[in-house]
């Protein structure tokens, strides 16, 4: 044995522990050159025989064998690991289809009875309901308008056994609201409503409104304005304004339709406000003193605004929709993009 | 309805652009609808004849017209128009002519060919946005007339919408009052002075009024040796540009002062009433009339007819009769000019299906007072435009005149309701300026007295309206939002149904919406048996429309059926709406429902999608979903129990039942019904009454602390008979354990035929703990021991313990 020898198998070593191609290749290698068993242990018996002169250097020879084949055994392992790993890593399919139960939405037109609603309950209103079969009397009558008022040739109604109808409009809670409780009053009422329309692109026989109403000593058309002004900003965006314009409605005095600056344009003019920069959004006013004194108030110790809006007309105008029908069509894949 | 303006500045004056007159009416409540302006021409443009037309020699698509434009020579033109053709004639810009487009016409080559002037289409002379072809101009112009005659002067004319409660706008002096209330001048009202000559217009004619309710007045003014013939040009570009068609001098000045004032009017060749007199009545049974658009109409009793001696003439207020009507050789005319009550105009004119302008303005009401007026300028026109003689006086049949009346405004309360501060001086004088006559005036009060034609303005809250319009709504101060809390103010109810639609949604169903009226058979689909007591339209629109829904569930798997048919079948949805039923009554009365519709594998996820659905597994899928909505609705008291429905298939149906009522029902739906959509996968329905399905929602329940002590559990698998079911092994088993017995949980079931015919293998685990302390595995045997007995000898079944 000499020193040659031994580095020439401290090389081979070094050669087919690069050479392992598993941990168990690995494992029959080290357990060769430097198991109990192995090259080592053996070469080490031989040290005995070597003349003294030659010891030391035999000894840095078999040392060298020792320290390159442990190192070289941990440094191949740690490479078969790393390989192994990677392996693993890359045999993760990160772009397999994700998995959770499926997501529900609610309608747009659901979504924006909350949005709505929930802005004004932030202002002190309460959610009220009402029904939607009514009499002549809370539909009409109660709203002060009679029988062969013109505006009841305005809004086509649809009529159902025993002389009630669909309500027309949501300002029917009103009346009845009214009749059983005492001023103050403060409340939101978004519901459904019916009128004997042709359906198209822009009108639904059966749709959905938003009334409110605010009754208590010295309201104002003024604090209409404000409180129209503060809705508009939450609903529509910070720079959004209202603007009123003098209209009728039998149930208020006086009475005006509600325009919100456009939020697509600012105001400047674009398509979605017809160049306007304006877009009608509700009729608004003073309740009428003959509601007042239908429902048992009296006029000269309270008054109050309501207003109303059409929903689908808002989501038409905030969501971008072309055609009213879309929204009952219930093509779950127009739906689910609200 | 159209303003012209050159028009009504014969009536108002006001220093404005007509975009600023637009802004002001639209804020004060004449809504301005559009701006339209007419006429004037382009300089320079003249009639073009084209002559004749060749292909051009180098172009498919264009020709080579020579056109005649009235100067020495014709010109040759290449044109691309699709319209043009041989005789026709169309507006043509000779060289030099600039056009409001940009373009000057110079002598150029076009493919080769020089082109010496221009046909042009309407964008091109700034018209209009049309580009589909050349004007096209009237054969009667002679080539080389200027366009400018051919247009007319300029025009702007205004569209305005009148809400219902303003019939006084509905005429051109009543804009003007509006307009000189607005800008602060005065009304230029026209000249009525009449030359009467004899003899009295009583002795030629007689009026009788048998309903002086529904015609409340009615005057007749005779007029003589009228020549019939064609309108001057100003008074026909007058009606035109006011969207009314001009037919003869004497219908022309009746439609121009209905324009003018308001007033409808009615003018009779006296000569074709028999007896030359009217008889103003209701129809005979039976009677009926050809009216001016050559329809003959049957007449209703509580119709109103002017009639002659013998038969009726024209529809009241509505439309003439064609055999009373001027024609070329009318002479003789007797003009009416009268009231009639809104409500009857209304229901005859909805009734024949005739909304003309007389009609449309009489049902929203016409001052009885504007009948003299009215009278007075429309023979007055015809004398000078008809070369007629007007017989003195007028026949004038009325009920007692409306008396103006008077109406007090308080300026606190105007501040109240308005939000303004207002000085009684300023409140006044907009009322004045409306032509309200102010009484009295004082710090405190106001008192106007109102004109007849503002029917509108009976009480102060109307002044306050009219106040707050002239003054202007846009200078309304800013107030800040001052939220207001009413203390005993309640809205759980209507919170309880959105956390319901919350809690679907969040459970992965999309919500869907559906018409509250459907077709009737739609209903009977799915259950005939409560037909008699739908609520059904009186009067529907449309077949589709006919009858109020009594559950949710039909237009839910319509819906599917909708989607399935677009190729989409995996579908979860929920509606939440009302249902209608007559009540013992016979009235409807309404609920709030809520369904909820599956189908596909909407249960399942990922790859496992891929797999069909089967019934028991849909059918678990719904039963999953109520369990689930029940649980996070807090809701107790709630079971189910085996019941089918119309729409169920046999057997897959159960009954939700809260605190003992039957509430709704799940299931499947029958196969029978599926196959109309051509749905032939199993779809799971739920369909129940909102009410007490939310009523725990705000509920709280006591706390109970998570347990002290670990559990222990114990498996087995039961090999039983096909039809022994789930909950009986429930009873058995808890009947047997002691109560330290936490839960029996159904792991696997498996049929194979290693087990034989007829057998299954159900595998359960059963925890078991005790409040007292750690529980030992003997003990635990011996609980699992009991169970197990029992199992075995009550099912029976054979135990494989795991």
């Amino acid at each position: 044995m000499d020193i040659k020898e031994v580095d020439g198998w401290t090389a081979q070593a070094l050669s087919e522990l690069a050479g392992a191609a598993d941990g168990a290749a690995l494992e029959a290698l080290r357990v060769k050159y430097i198991g109990r068993n192995g090259m080592l242990p053996a070469l080490m018996q031989g040290l005995k025989d070597v003349p003294a002169a030659d010891k030391p250097a035999m000894g840095q020879a078999l040392n060298r064998f020792k320290t390159g084949v442990t190192a070289a055994v941990a440094e191949r392992k740690a490479a078969l690991e790393a390989a192994a790993k990677a392996a693993k890593a890359g045999a993760f399919d990160l772009s397999l289809p994700g998995r959770w139960p499926r997501r529900g939405r609610l309608h747009p037109i659901q979504q924006l009875i909350d949005k709505t609603s929930a802005i004004f309950r932030r202002m002190g209103f309460t959610v009220a309901d009402g029904p939607d079969v009514e009499t002549e009397y809370y539909n009409f009558d109660a709203l002060n308008t009679p029988a062969d008022h013109v505006s009841r040739d305005v809004q086509d109604t649809f009529y159902l056994p025993g002389g009630l109808l669909l309500r027309t409009q949501t300002s029917a809670v009103q009346a009845r609201y009214m009749e059983s409780r005492k001023p103050p009053v403060r409340i939101v009422c978004p519901g459904r409503c019916y009128r004997r329309d042709t359906t198209d692109a822009t009108h639904s026989a059966n749709f959905h409104q938003i009334e409110g109403l605010y009754v208590d000593e010295k309201v104002s058309l003024a604090d209409l304005k404000g409180d129209i002004d503060h809705f508009a900003r939450e609903l529509m965006g910070p720079g959004v304004k209202s603007r009123f314009r003098t209209h009728f409605f039998p149930f208020t005095e006086p009475s005006v339709e509600v325009d919100f600056s456009c939020h697509m344009c600012g105001g400047k003019g674009c398509r979605v406000c017809k160049q306007s920069g304006w877009i009608e959004i509700m009729g608004a006013g003073m309740v009428d003193p003959n509601v007042f004194k239908l429902a048992g108030y009296d006029p000269e110790m309270v008054t109050g605004y309501a207003f109303g809006m059409g929903i689908e007309r808002l989501a038409m105008i905030l969501f971008g929709i072309d055609d009213i029908r879309r929204l009952y069509e219930n093509d779950v894949r127009y739906l689910a993009q609200f | 309805m159209k303003i012209p303006l050159s028009w009504l500045k014969d009536y108002v004056d006001f220093e404005d652009t007509v975009e600023g007159l637009a802004d002001k009416l639209t804020f004060s409540g004449v809504e301005v609808e559009g701006i339209e302006r007419l006429g004037g021409g382009v300089a320079g443009v003249v009639v073009g004849e084209v002559l004749a037309i060749e292909k051009h020699p180098n172009a498919d698509k264009l020709t080579l017209c020579k056109v005649n434009f009235g100067g020495a020579s014709e010109m040759t033109v290449v044109c691309g128009a699709p319209n043009v053709a041989v005789g026709g004639k169309y507006p043509f810009a000779p060289l030099g002519t600039a056009l409001p487009c940009g373009i000057t016409i110079e002598k150029r080559k076009v493919r080769g060919v020089f082109s010496e002037g221009m046909l042009c289409a309407e964008d091109e002379l700034g018209i209009s946005d049309n580009h589909d072809g050349l004007m096209v101009l009237d054969a009667k112009w002679a080539p080389g007339t200027a366009l400018s005659e051919v247009m007319g002067p300029p025009e702007t004319v205004i569209e305005v919408e009148i809400t219902p409660n303003r019939p006084d706008c509905l005429s051109l002096l009543g804009i003007a009052r509006e307009v000189a209330a607005l800008y602060g001048t005065k009304v230029k009202a026209p000249d009525t002075a009449l030359a009467e000559s004899d003899p009295a217009a009583e002795q030629a004619t007689s009026v009788a009024v048998e309903d002086l309710n529904d015609c409340p007045r009615y005057t007749a003014r005779i007029l003589r040796d009228v020549k019939v013939g064609p309108s001057p040009d100003w008074m026909k570009r007058r009606l035109e540009a006011a969207g009314v068609r001009a037919i003869n001098n004497i219908v022309d000045i009746t439609n121009y002062v209905m324009l003018e004032c308001g007033q409808p009017l009615h003018a009779f060749d006296q000569k074709l009433l028999a007896e030359g007199r009217i008889v103003v009545r209701h129809p005979k049974p039976g009677e009926k009339i050809l009216t001016l658009d050559g329809v003959e109409r049957a007449l209703e009793p509580q119709m109103l007819v002017i009639a002659d001696a013998a038969k009726p003439m024209a529809v009241a207020g509505v439309m003439g009769g064609e055999h009373s009507g001027i024609n070329e050789t009318t002479t003789d005319v007797l003009l009416e000019s009268a009231s009639f009550r809104p409500a009857a105009i209304r229901s005859t004119s909805k009734k024949l299906g005739m909304l003309s302008e007389s009609a449309y303005r009489f049902m929203r009401g016409v001052d009885a007072e504007l009948a003299e007026f009215g009278s007075r300028r429309a023979a007055k026109l015809m004398c000078e435009l008809a070369g007629a003689k007007l017989l003195k006086g007028v026949v004038d049949v009325r009920s007692a005149p409306k008396q103006p009346w008077t109406v007090v405004c308080r300026p606190a309360r105007l501040e109240a309701l308005l939000g303004v501060k207002a000085v009684p001086e300023e409140i006044a004088k907009v009322f004045e300026s409306l032509e309200l006559k102010v009484l009295r005036r004082s710090p405190d009060a106001i008192e106007v007295q109102v004109p007849t034609f503002r029917e509108d303005l009976t009480r102060e809250a109307d002044l306050i309206e009219e106040y707050a319009r002239i003054y202007g709504l846009k200078k309304l101060p800013p107030v800040r939002s001052m939220a207001t809390l009413v203390p005993d103010a309640d809205d759980k109810p209507a919170q309880a149904q959105g956390r319901l639609r919350e809690v679907l949604a969040g459970l992965g169903l999309q919500q869907i919406m559906n018409y509250s009226f459907l077709a009737e058979k739609l209903l009977d689909l799915f259950d005939k048996d409560h037909a008699p007591n739908r609520a059904k339209l009186a009067n529907p629109l449309t077949a589709d429309h006919t009858t109020m829904r009594d559950a949710l569930l039909p237009q839910m798997v319509e819906t599917i059926g909708l989607n399935y048919s677009r190729q989409v079948s995996e579908v979860a949805f929920f509606e939440t709406g009302r249902v209608f039923r007559l009540g013992p009554d016979g009235k409807p009365t309404e609920e709030d429902h809520v369904a909820a519709g599956l189908s596909g594998p909407v249960g399942r996820m990922g790859l496992d999608k891929f797999r069909p659905v089967d019934e028991l597994e849909m059918f678990l899928w719904i039963k999953g979903l109520w369990e689930q909505a029940a649980a996070a609705l807090n809701l107790r008291g709630a079971s189910l129990r085996p019941a089918d429905r119309p729409w169920s298939e046999p057997g897959r149906g159960m009954e939700i039942v809260v605190d003992g009522a039957v509430v709704g029902w799940l299931g499947l739906l029958s196969a029978g019904i599926a196959k109309e959509w051509r749905i032939h996968e199993p779809v799971g329905l739920l369909e129940a009454a909102a009410k007490l399905l939310v009523k725990d929602v705000e509920a709280m329940q006591a706390l109970v602390p998570p347990p002290s002590f670990p559990s222990i559990r114990r498996d087995a698998a039961l090999i039983v008979a096909t039809g022994v079911r789930h909950e009986r092994v429930l009873e058995v088993a808890r009947a047997a354990a002691p109560a330290e017995l936490e839960k029996v949980e159904l792991f696997d079931i498996y049929q194979g035929k290693n087990l034989g015919e007829g057998r299954k293998s159900m595998a359960y685990a059963f925890t078991y703990r005790s409040k007292a302390g750690t529980l030992t595995d003997e003990a635990a045997n011996g609980f699992q021991e009991k169970v197990n007995a029992a199992l075995k000898a009550q099912l029976p079944a054979e135990i494989r313990e795991g």
